[in-house]
């Protein structure tokens, strides 16, 4: 774009004028039309792949809609029965609780690992590599794998711990421990991810803050309280707001490791719009779930980026 | 009509755009199915029969069962159906009711050859939108060397078959004798398979849906003795905690892992089980209480309304259930037919043959009625009511009449639509 400017200039200065209303206009109507060429490729893909789908789903919230046949205009109704639905709420509390359990995990032993890995570790590259492993795998083979590891009975982890002589948890059939067979291979997949993110925001904290840290007498710890953590504050700002909007998304983990269950205890709110809208075919009340999972989220990530935009302003 | 018939039947077709306005390449026929190891094996063999006899091609995508119904659903949605799709026969009536089907009665010669229940499950109003390609249904498999220090003996015969109390002895003298961590038994009824629950509904001489199929009527007496039982399977401890119907342990994989003594499991999972053991195991019947009962399995085959290639997919049904397809199909597959002329029949099964006659027999005990009840349009989102309300029964502290309660509330706002 700044070449296409400048030829504009150029041309302007051998007519000898130097901005007239006409060119002007002329230079900024170019301008205008080369943003939206360049931006034009990437805009359609939205609109068509994201915001076309919304809009459609927003239209399907206030219908009565199968898969098939017809649909009928019911106004609020998809969402009068979804507030009124005990299950909805217990979907809206376990998501609650798998991103709590979830996100300030994960983000800590990223930070963790990231910082030991970036001192003279042997092996660093190795490590890195299977720490972020899991993250290239697919969503579903990572569940599968979770399921080889926590089925109660003949599963990997109570092999091992019966091994040592101590009785596994329930991790199918009791609500908290199967929470927290979710939450574990979560944090496995996710670990990697802000690992490697915090690599890279450790290599813009100038050496030398270290250097000035220790000669007024800071020890390892405080030089990680008082340099390192204030210092990758935008990248822990962009991987809060990634790893929420990854969990409040879970769904393939649960379809593959615990199907919502026991009883309702892992049913997640992405997990009960994808019950409704696919396996039992209501597409309407489907996709009033989805829409309200979609505020929830676009309010979380607005919220936090006015926050953290504050703060950064403000001073890190 | 003989296969050679119906074989004839087929001769001379060069596909081609003979029917609506679907997606489908002329001379291509597309097919949608799941399939095990050996179905898809004996589905690609009979598929290129198909191709070769008539100068098609038959472009067969296997994807898992879980995927299938997005997946038909998704290209039916976007007016892009497949030609041919193969469908559950509990599903079947969600696709006929909204138009999605071919009518195929112009591509079944014989209606009468069809064993009736198999031919009722594939009519939506009088009208056939499928044809029904086999079934396969429950049965015990058990291990003799874990029975016999219990001092068990098996029934031989379906009139023979355990009573509700004798299979709660038997399950009891089990428990006392088996190691720690192996249980008596597991039960089949996960996730898609919730609703063979009804079996001992069925068993207890009860129903889901009144006789106009517009009610349920699961809150009887008969209900909850069927569901008192079938709590105690947990409370007593007879199956693993964790198989319950939401689990994904399914009871292949516990009897496999050596979890349990005995297991239901449907025919089609013998070519399975049979790979993976080194134990001796063999079948007897389920127990009976009022009357003996079984599951709808099996699947029908389907062809789209929307089929660019309507002639050609409604030859390729007609061609899948003649009784030379039929044959290879359940031999290799050890799943059971649905035409008359075969039951009964040496079909040469490939895996134990010698426990097929127990599920062919344990087959004959599912009624019209029982059918009727469990392919009416809405079941998908009755299976769901069923997995939803039983895992609290059995894993929660929901109380059988509150699960009866919930159940029957869900069903009729299901059935209502």
């Amino acid at each position: 774009m700044a070449s296409e400017v400048g030829v504009g200039a150029a041309r302007v200065a051998r007519r000898g004028g130097t901005g007239t209303g006409r060119t002007r206009r002329t230079r900024r109507s170019r301008s205008t039309a080369f943003s939206w060429a360049m931006a034009g490729p990437n805009t359609a893909v939205v609109a068509l792949f994201l915001l076309l789908p919304l809009g459609w789903a927003v239209w399907l919230s206030f219908r009565d809609a199968g898969t098939f046949g017809p649909t009928r205009f019911t106004g609020l109704e998809n969402y009068r029965r979804m507030f009124s639905d005990e299950v909805f709420w217990q979907a809206v509390v376990n998501t609650a609780v798998f991103t709590l359990a979830t996100v300030p995990t994960s983000i800590l032993l990223g930070l963790g690992l990231a910082v030991l890995l970036d001192s003279a570790l042997p092996a660093q590259r190795v490590w890195r590599t299977v720490i972020y492993l899991p993250i290239v795998l697919s969503g579903l083979a990572t569940a599968l794998i979770g399921s080889l590891l926590f089925e109660q009975s003949i599963g990997i982890v109570n092999k091992l711990l019966a091994a040592v002589g101590v009785t596994g948890p329930d991790w199918q059939t009791d609500g908290a421990w199967a929470m927290a067979s979710l939450v574990l291979v979560t944090v496995w997949v996710r670990v990697g991810f802000s690992m490697v993110i915090y690599l890279a925001g450790l290599q813009d904290v100038p050496r030398d803050l270290y250097e000035a840290a220790r000669l007024d007498g800071a020890g390892a710890w405080q030089q990680f309280r008082q340099v390192t953590v204030p210092l990758v504050r935008p990248t822990t700002f962009f991987l809060v707001v990634l790893n929420v909007i990854y969990s409040f998304q879970v769904f393939d983990l649960v379809y593959a490791m615990t199907n919502g269950g026991p009883g309702f205890a892992t049913t997640t709110l992405p997990f009960f719009a994808y019950q409704y809208g696919f396996e039992q075919r209501q597409q309407g009340y489907g996709s009033a779930i989805g829409l309200v999972l979609f505020l929830v989220v676009l309010a979380f990530t607005a919220l936090q980026w006015r926050g953290q935009r504050g703060a950064v302003q403000g001073g890190a | 009509m003989t296969a050679g018939g119906w074989l004839s039947g087929c001769a001379g077709l060069t596909g081609g755009g003979s029917g609506g306005g679907g997606g489908g390449r002329p001379g291509t026929l597309s097919v949608i199915t799941w399939a095990s190891d050996a179905e898809a094996a004996v589905f690609r063999d009979l598929a290129d029969r198909f191709g070769s006899e008539n100068d098609v091609t038959v472009d067969l995508q296997v994807i898992p069962f879980e995927e299938v119904q997005t997946t038909v659903d998704a290209q039916l949605q976007a007016g892009d159906p497949p030609d041919v799709f193969r469908v559950t026969y509990t599903d079947l009536g969600r696709y006929s009711t909204t138009g999605q089907l071919l009518d195929v009665t112009p591509y079944v010669d014989d209606a009468a050859a069809f064993i009736p229940a198999f031919w009722q499950a594939v009519q939506t109003d009088g009208t056939p939108y499928g044809v029904p390609h086999h079934t396969d249904t429950t049965a015990i498999v058990y291990r003799p060397d874990l029975l016999q220090p219990a001092g068990i003996t098996v029934p031989t015969s379906l009139d023979e078959a355990w009573s509700w109390e004798e299979f709660a002895e038997v399950s009891d003298a089990l428990k006392a004798s088996l190691p720690q961590g192996v249980f008596p038994f597991v039960y089949d009824w996960q996730q898609f398979g919730a609703y063979r629950w009804l079996t001992w509904l069925f068993e207890a001489g009860g129903r889901l849906l009144d006789d106009d199929l517009a009610t349920a009527v699961v809150q009887s007496p008969e209900g909850l003795k069927a569901l008192e039982f079938t709590q105690r399977f947990f409370t007593e401890q007879w199956v693993p905690r964790n198989t319950s119907v939401k689990s994904t342990t399914y009871p292949d994989a516990a009897f496999i892992g050596e979890r349990t003594a005995m297991a239901f499991v449907g025919d089609f999972l013998l070519p399975g089980i049979e790979a993976e053991v080194d134990f001796d195991y063999q079948a007897t019947f389920q127990p009976r209480d009022v009357r003996a009962s079984s599951d709808l399995g099996g699947n029908a085959l389907v062809a789209t309304a929307e089929s660019a290639n309507a002639e050609l997919a409604g030859e390729f049904l007609r061609f899948m259930v003649t009784e030379d397809a039929m044959t290879e199909w359940c031999a290799r597959t050890t799943e059971l037919p649905t035409l008359q002329s075969l039951v009964g029949q040496d079909l040469g099964y490939e895996v134990r043959p010698d426990l097929m006659p127990v599920f062919v027999e344990q087959a004959t005990t599912l009624t019209e009625e029982d059918v009727a009840q469990v392919t009416v349009p809405a079941f998908s989102q009755v299976n769901t009511v069923l997995l939803d309300q039983l895992e609290l029964a059995f894993l929660g502290d929901q109380s059988a009449e509150d699960t009866l309660a919930a159940i029957a509330e869900g069903v009729d706002a299901a059935i209502a639509g």
